[in-house]
């Protein structure tokens, strides 16, 4: 070997420097602690002529080391083998964080590498030992030989350098995951969550943020907050605050409107501070309320707002099982609603009860009842249980009454409609109930079961249509509210009871009849329900009648109830047109009893109306002057000016079902008005002249037909 | 045949090593058994494709001057290409590039050998 080809000690030493120089460039530039401490070790043989090498770091959760990078060296035969760093060499280098030169064949688990020296640096952060590097045979042009002075001071170096960078790495690392984490929590909450710079630019969106504003993340980035919710001015202005007071600011229930979505929504911002304390921006939270709303509203179909808050509050009320509490029990039956439904499509049956029902239960929420359940056309409600309000039983009796007055209200509708009412009877009682979810996990019922709600159930089997029966527990715990009046009726025996109950009917107030609101509703429904061929019988002829039979009333000196009930018969006189000409007179007299008996008007009243509106009947027979007023009334015009007009639009309507000539009408006329006469002094003293004169001039025009001079 | 030696083939009267691995003493060792058996039946110019060498050490290096000296006595040549930069700065530093080229490529390695 040749003098000048020689490596010479200066060449390695350079070498060294140039490799500690370069691990040192590079060793920042790593962003993977397993490229890194694979890059270390490589270097770290190459350079210190090691055959072979191990880096070996701690376990995080214990003292043993697991190998991170190997060199060159059959890792099966350490398959298995554990490095512990408070047994053997490792123990040594623990203790004195220096590097050591090892005979392999000390050590029965290093042994297994085949190798026979080695050099072992530790890789410490500070004082804490991180792990160790571990060379194997250190190679010369003669064989192995063992490692030197030089070569521990070398390794420790690359081993202090690495250190440092591992731990870099690692702290980089870490800033990752608990970036990576936040961003996947912050990605998963149902919250949204937006930030905000000190610019007020939005530099952070959360997925659930990006739906509720209704705009994509990529939109929102970077953008002001009052450009982003330039239509929001609530959510401008509590970031606004925040920034200025560093102060949580929040609201509740506000509707935000975003990209054309309108969205309701629990709002709060608060300051974003960093380690000094010092604003570096805020953080929003939105929270959707459109899902819990429509719970809500899904909820709320069965049971009340109390209830479904309370629910959605404590959840444990939500499991199986039952306990013993007060409560009161309200039960309300149609009457007679199956022999009702019978005239009635399966699609009217089903029509009345959701129309019949939506009124009930809306009162019964009013009142914080909860509905127990619908059966067929009954109801159950519960008061006080799962919670009490204090006054369930009072809130059950006013449910009550509510439920009665507003049927007289929907009835008075529903007749006007020609449909037939709707009446209740209500039974109500108070006492000891199980109350609790029964049924499975799947599907679970809140109820309430006991003698006490069996007894609820009889007296609602008790009470007649328009009647609330209740209890005398009920009563005596009502009756201090002076608006209830309570009338004590025969106690009645019910079923699985010896002893007769004591019972109650609750009163309540039933609106005097309203003639001015009949009135009008009466025309409305006429007006809407006439036939519209008809050219006589129309709104015009019965609003005509109604004028004449107030003016003759008058003339005879009817008082002014008497001119009232007059009116209304005047009103209904016609009604039964709507449905046949034929007896439409009976057809109208039946209407008017059911409307005016929904109305509330006296029966001996209503029998007068009825009577009216028969009278009416050609020929026309009255038996009284009310009816006397109403017959002269409805062929009033026969003595008017008018009479051409009126007899013209009853010959079209006539003529609707039967043609008939110029002379089949004049006869017909002429036979009417023969046989006609007015009743009421007033109308033989206005009327009757003209009438003998129109009856002379038809009988004049008949003549002239038949002579052939017409 | 040594893992380290990945093949060997000749090309225009020139030996071309492939390696793979670590050029210590054993890769060193395996190369230059190769190259003295050519040398032994007239080859003189042997390339070496490095691509698969990533790290080489001193004692790897001592043993290819070994070789060059032994090319020297029967005018013989030897150069590397596909070497990783680490390796460039390896062979510069011990000095190996004052008596072996290093290419880029085999095509210019074979057409300047």
């Amino acid at each position: 070997m040749s003098k000048q080809f020689n490596i010479n000690e200066l060449q390695l030493k350079y070498l060294e420097l140039e490799t500690l120089l370069d691990i040192t460039n590079e060793l920042n530039s790593f962003e993977n602690v397993s490229i890194l401490l694979q890059e270390i070790l490589v270097k770290s043989c190459a350079v210190l002529n090691a055959s072979s090498g191990l880096i070996l770091m701690q376990n995080n959760n214990s003292d043993l080391f697991q190998i991170e990078a190997e060199f060159n060296i059959n890792v099966e035969a350490l398959k298995g083998t554990i490095f512990n760093k408070k047994i053997g060499f490792f123990n040594e280098v623990n203790q004195n964080h220096k590097p050591i030169y090892v005979q392999i064949v000390d050590d029965p688990f290093l042994a297994r590498t085949n190798c026979t020296h080695g050099l072992i640096a530790p890789l410490l952060d500070k004082k804490n030992l991180l792990g160790v590097i571990v060379l194997f045979d250190k190679e010369s042009r003669f064989g192995i030989s063992t490692f030197d002075e030089s070569d521990a001071n070398m390794l420790f170096a690359i081993a202090s350098q690495s250190g440092v960078a591992y731990n870099n790495i690692k702290l980089i690392e870490n800033i990752k995951e608990a970036k990576t984490f936040n961003d996947n929590i912050m990605q998963s909450i149902v919250t949204g969550v937006f930030t905000t710079n000190l610019m007020g630019e939005i530099n952070h969106v959360n997925r659930a943020a990006a739906a509720i504003i209704n705009l994509e993340r990529e939109m929102v980035i970077g953008n002001h907050y009052e450009y982003v919710f330039e239509s929001n001015e609530i959510i401008n202005q509590l970031i606004s605050k925040c920034e200025v007071e560093l102060e949580t600011v929040s609201e509740t229930q506000i509707q935000i409107d975003c990209n054309g979505k309108s969205t309701s929504v629990n709002i709060s911002v608060s300051p974003l501070l960093n380690d000094l304390n010092e604003p570096i921006g805020s953080v929003v939270a939105l929270e959707d309320l459109s899902n819990l709303n429509k719970l809500k509203s899904t909820f709320k179909k069965y049971v009340s707002k109390q209830i479904v808050d309370q629910l959605l509050e404590n959840e444990d009320l939500l499991n199986l099982g039952g306990q013993e509490q007060e409560a009161t029990i309200l039960f309300s039956d149609i009457r007679g609603f199956t022999s009702m439904s019978e005239t009635m499509t399966p699609k009217e049956v089903v029509e009345t009860l959701n129309e019949y029902f939506n009124l009930m239960i809306e009162i019964i929420f009013k009142y914080n009842g909860t509905l127990d359940k619908i059966i067929g056309d009954a109801l159950m409600v519960i008061y006080g249980a799962p919670n009490s309000t204090g006054k369930d039983t009072e809130n059950a009796v006013l449910t009550a009454i509510e439920m009665q007055e507003k049927l007289i209200e929907f009835n008075q509708l529903r007749i006007i409609h020609s449909k037939p009412p709707i009446t209740i009877g209500i039974g109500i009682n108070s006492g000891k109930v199980i109350s609790g979810n029964i049924g499975s996990r799947q599907q679970m019922n809140f109820t309430v079961i006991g003698d006490s709600v069996n007894l609820a159930s009889r007296l609602c089997s008790v009470a007649a249509s328009n009647e609330i029966i209740v209890s005398d527990v009920v009563w005596k715990q009502v009756k201090a509210n002076k608006l209830l009046k309570g009338k004590k009726l025969t106690p009645v025996k019910v079923k699985g009871k010896i002893k007769p109950i004591e019972i109650k009917e609750i009163l309540y107030h039933r609106p005097p009849f309203d003639y001015e609101q009949a009135f009008l509703k009466i025309e409305n429904f006429l007006i809407t329900h006439l036939p519209i061929n008809y050219t006589y019988h129309t709104i015009d002829h019965i609003r005509d009648v109604v004028e004449q039979s107030e003016k003759i009333a008058i003339k005879e000196n009817m008082s002014l109830a008497e001119i009232k009930d007059i009116k209304l018969a005047a009103w209904l006189h016609d009604v039964g047109y709507i449905w046949s000409p034929m007896r439409h007179e009976a057809r109208g007299a039946e209407y008017a009893t059911a409307i005016l008996t929904a109305l509330n008007l006296p029966k001996a009243k209503i029998n007068t109306i009825t009577g009216m509106i028969m009278a009416t009947n050609i020929p026309q027979s009255p038996k009284n002057l009310y009816e006397q007023i109403i017959c002269d009334a409805d062929l009033d015009y026969l003595g008017r000016e008018d009479y051409e007009k009126n007899s013209n639009n009853l010959l079209q309507e006539i003529q609707l079902n039967k043609k008939i000539t110029d002379l089949e009408w004049l006869t017909i006329q002429n036979k009417f008005l023969m046989a006609h006469h007015y009743f009421t002094q007033y109308s033989q003293k206005s009327r009757k002249e003209k009438k003998h004169v129109r009856l002379k001039l038809i009988q004049k025009q008949i003549k002239a037909i038949k002579n052939g001079t017409s | 045949m040594n893992t380290f030696i990945k093949s060997v083939k000749e090309e225009n009267q020139i030996i071309i090593i492939e390696t793979n691995g670590y050029l210590n003493n054993e890769g060193g060792e395996a190369i230059s058994a190769i190259c003295y058996e050519k040398i032994k039946v007239g080859h003189h110019k042997f390339l070496i494709n490095m691509a698969g060498t990533k790290v080489v050490n001193s004692i790897g290096v001592s043993i290819l001057i070994e070789i060059i000296e032994k090319l020297q006595e029967v005018d013989g040549r030897i150069g590397y290409y596909n070497l990783a930069p680490i390796v460039v700065k390896t062979f510069n530093i011990m000095g190996l590039t004052k008596y072996s080229t290093v290419f880029t490529t085999e095509e210019e390695a074979v057409g300047t050998l």
